[in-house]
């Protein structure tokens, strides 16, 4: 579904990621795994279309993406939900879900599914995103872009800033997700989180593809476990 | 005191009005539009002449509406483009200067050519009483005229999808591209918008006092001003801010004598730019 | 792009030379010298022309405004949008004491300077107190521009109102000669001292400070430089020069009135003036002042068509040459410099 090939991107003219290489099929939930500063945010801006690449190709769904820009990207089919969030603080929950579906008219199906997903939103409909938690605002980021009925959605480190609770029930919500056939790509720093709901995953280091694998392959690969997973 | 009162709020309301293209612009697209003024004088001009060759008074008004709006779209696709390619301070630094530029184009050529024209629409019929004070038909017209833009516009930006569009891009331009909205087009149909607001304030002002060629400037500065005050990009914030103001311009007018009740008007203006500069209803950054 | 930090301006009009300004005086004082010089000799030329020569005349009085506001916005990115009104107080205020309370010239023209000087300082140590990023320092002071505005139209009696006013003082001396001779000498002693201050503050400590704030500000502070304290200094020289240049002008004229200081009349035309010389640069101020009083001139007969020239220089200057004559023309001769030392 979405093809990545020898993407280099980066800011200023110096490169925060090289070559990267990565592939997403259809109903899959894949992981980019890595620590701070590996160029995992990087990754995720370039893919969404914020950054332009400085070589490489993206593909989705066999079609070449490389280089558009982030707003018509997002009418093709893909989310992206970002470790930032980019929330509209003045805005209502209401106004967001009915945003997410533009510029079509917002199915009201969808919308009840969301809600289901997510009861915390519905309590809060009329209240402003800026006064809303961390919990609650990643919570209305992926409702927002989930009101689009996209095939796949990318989300990037979505634990950030989420107690352990939290960061669970986000997941959970993924995994219902996912059986409605929404496929997934996920970067995410915690690592554990990560490999409990994905099938396969990447590990980037310092802007390159180091390993790749279904998760019990990373799991038991002795380099993830001690840098990644605290096992000595 | 309630003849004042009622007075400052009719100039008020325009004010608001002026400043509300003025503030959207810069909402939206982090520019400053120095040609303001000059849409407004050039959208009055095309009505005045309209009407002299025969035209009656409402389509000639919407002629002027139209050119306001084509005007607002000109900018757009011709002096708007380089700045765009900037950010922060050096776009809204760039776009003042060469709006700058294409308000001395403008101002040249009107006043080479139609030195003495002006518009003045009269409203006919005599003084209307309105709270025991007697108005003038031409400034009642003029702010309920306002006064239902106002509401539409506050409609459109309520409960249209569009509107809720527009305010995502000020909200937060990569979260709405994100979600498949384009901050470029949202910007082109803004500058339409602010265009035609000009040019309606230009229309509406004529029916109270004369709207001349030389007239440019002093609008956009009254435009800029108001629209600091009331906060940048923030479209209640430049009602509050024209109202007030308004008030503040027809009491010290009346108190004391016009040209000190200016200087206190932008004393005012200076107070509240220092104590708050983000406006008075403006985010605090 | 610096558009993230408050204090730094726009960097990308500002040119003047960062590291290259030698500390060796000779390399101020022979193009200064030669400045100087070429400009004296124009009375020669045109001499006989009152007409010409009064227009000289105000050519170097906005050569002055232009080098005050270089100092101001070029060296500390103060966005002043009251240049006309600082040289205004300098000019009302000289007229006011010499005609009005009776003082000599002289003491008026620096009692008229001083107040310019304590203005201009004002209002740069409130925008700096109060933290005014450049397009809130340029609103601010564009409010004092037209508060300054509607109080001479107010003060009527002193200042003449909308028709503004003779003054009496110089009148049958050298000052007012109808050959304009003196004036153009006087107006020229001030443009030599003006860029002679200017170049020397460049190269001295503050002027060190100047360029550090002025390329950024927050990077300056961190470095140890007082921000607020260098650009109250520069808002202080350069409105010195404001009032100092405004006051004399206007005692060899004769004549004063709102227009003579207005923002269209002034500030517009010395912003363009600064931008086409150079921003930041020693000579620019003299390039533009020169080089936009002749086309001006050469211009005089169509009226207000000749605004619309001056829209599209403004367009096609901050389009294309933003850091103005001087900065481009100095990077395309060293890119012609490198070309030719490639071929060889």
């Amino acid at each position: 579904m979405l093809e990545v090939t020898g993407l280099s991107a980066g800011y200023q003219g110096n490169d925060v990621v090289h070559n990267v290489a990565l592939r997403v099929d259809k109903g899959e939930a894949v992981m980019i795994i890595g620590s701070n500063g590996s160029g995992k945010t990087t990754l995720f801006q370039t893919m969404c279309g914020l950054l332009s690449p400085s070589s490489g190709k993206v593909l989705f769904e066999g079609d070449d993406i490389t280089g558009i820009p982030a707003e018509r990207i997002a009418r093709l089919g893909m989310r992206f939900v970002s470790a930032a969030r980019h929330l509209f603080p003045r805005m209502t929950v209401q106004e967001h879900l009915l945003l997410g579906a533009y510029p079509n008219r917002p199915d009201p199906e969808t919308m009840s599914i969301v809600l289901d997903l997510f009861p915390r939103l519905a309590e809060r409909r009329r209240q402003r995103a800026g006064t809303m938690s961390g919990g609650e605002q990643q919570m209305l980021a992926v409702g927002r872009a989930l009101m689009s009925k996209p095939r796949l959605l990318v989300l990037d480190e979505p634990s950030t800033g989420l107690a352990p609770l939290l960061a669970k029930a986000a997941y959970e919500a993924l995994a219902v997700l996912r059986e409605r056939g929404l496929t997934v790509l996920i970067t995410e720093q915690q690592v554990p989180l990560a490999m409990a709901f994905c099938d396969r995953g990447y590990v980037l280091e310092n802007g390159f593809i180091r390993l790749e694998g279904t998760t019990e392959q990373l799991a038991a690969n002795p380099a993830v476990r001690s840098a990644y997973l605290g096992v000595t | 005191m309630i003849a004042n009162i009622l007075d400052g709020i009719v100039l008020g309301l325009q004010f608001g009005l002026l400043a509300t293209g003025l503030t959207l612009i810069y909402g939206l697209g982090g520019v400053l539009n120095l040609g303001y003024g000059q849409i407004a004088v050039v959208s009055a001009i095309t009505v005045a002449l309209a009407m002299d060759a025969g035209m009656p008074v409402l389509p000639a008004v919407g002629l002027g509406l139209l050119v306001g709006g084509l005007l607002g779209l000109f900018l757009d696709q011709t002096i708007l483009r380089p700045v765009y390619r900037l950010r922060g301070e050096g776009r809204v630094l760039l776009s003042l200067l060469l709006t700058l530029g294409v308000s001395f184009i403008v101002d040249g050529f009107l006043n080479w050519r139609f030195p003495l024209k002006a518009l003045s629409l009269h409203i006919g019929g005599g003084a209307v009483e309105i709270l025991g004070v007697l108005m003038r038909r031409g400034s009642l017209v003029a702010s309920a005229i306002t006064l239902v833009t106002f509401a539409g516009l506050f409609v459109f930006f309520r409960s249209t999808s569009l509107g809720r569009a527009i305010r995502s891009v000020i909200e937060d331009e990569d979260g709405a591209r994100l979600i498949g909205i384009d901050p470029k087009q949202m910007l082109r149909l803004i500058l339409i918008l602010s265009g035609v607001l000009a040019a309606l304030v230009a229309v509406t002002r004529s029916m109270v006092a004369p709207v001349d060629t030389k007239s440019g400037l002093s609008i956009t500065v009254f435009a800029l001003i108001v629209t600091v005050v009331g906060g940048l990009g923030n479209v209640v914030g430049a009602l509050l801010a024209g109202i007030i103001l308004g008030i503040i311009n027809v009491i010290a007018a009346k108190l004391i004598g016009s040209y000190i009740s200016l200087i206190i008007l932008l004393g005012a203006a200076a107070v509240t730019i220092l104590i708050r500069p983000a406006g008075l209803l403006g985010v605090k950054e | 792009m610096s558009g993230q930090f408050t204090g730094s301006t726009g960097t990308f009009l500002i040119g003047g030379t960062e590291a290259r300004t030698s500390r060796a005086l000779p390399a101020l004082l022979i193009p200064l010298a030669a400045a100087g010089a070429i400009l004296a000799l124009v009375p020669i030329w045109i001499g006989d022309s009152r007409v010409l020569m009064g227009v000289a005349v105000l050519g170097l009085a906005f050569v002055c405004y232009t080098i005050g506001f270089n100092v101001i916005f070029g060296s500390t990115g103060q966005l002043f949008l009251c240049v006309g009104a600082l040289a205004g107080v300098g000019g009302f205020g000289a007229t006011i004491l010499a005609d009005n309370v009776g003082l000599p010239i002289v003491v008026s023209i620096l009692v008229a300077t001083l107040a310019a000087t304590l203005i201009g300082g004002l209002l740069s140590f409130i925008a700096v107190k109060r933290s005014l990023g450049v397009i809130f320092t340029g609103i601010v002071t564009l409010i004092f521009t037209l508060s300054f505005d509607a109080l001479l139209l107010g003060l009527s009696n002193l200042t003449g109102g909308d028709s503004g006013r003779l003054i009496a003082s110089g009148a049958d001396t050298l000052l007012r000669a109808r050959d304009r001779v003196l004036p153009y000498y006087l107006m020229l002693a001030l443009v030599v001292l003006f860029l002679l201050v200017h170049g020397l503050l460049r190269r001295s400590h503050i002027g060190w400070a100047f360029r550090a704030l002025r390329d950024d500000a927050v990077a300056a502070e961190l470095a140890g430089v007082d921000v607020a304290r260098y650009r109250v200094y520069g808002a202080l020289i350069g409105a010195a020069m404001l009032g100092l240049a405004g006051s004399t002008y206007v005692l060899t004229e004769g004549r004063i009135s709102p227009t003579t200081f207005g923002f269209g009349r002034v500030d517009v035309v010395v912003l363009v003036m600064l931008a086409f010389g150079g921003i930041g640069t020693l000579f620019g101020p003299i390039v533009g002042a020169v080089t936009f009083t002749i086309i001006d001139e050469i211009l005089i007969d169509f009226g207000q068509l000749r605004h619309v020239a001056y829209g599209i220089l403004i367009i096609v200057l901050f389009l294309w040459m933003p850091r103005g004559v001087i900065p481009t023309a100095a990077y395309l001769w060293r890119r012609v410099r490198r070309l030719v030392e490639v071929r060889e």
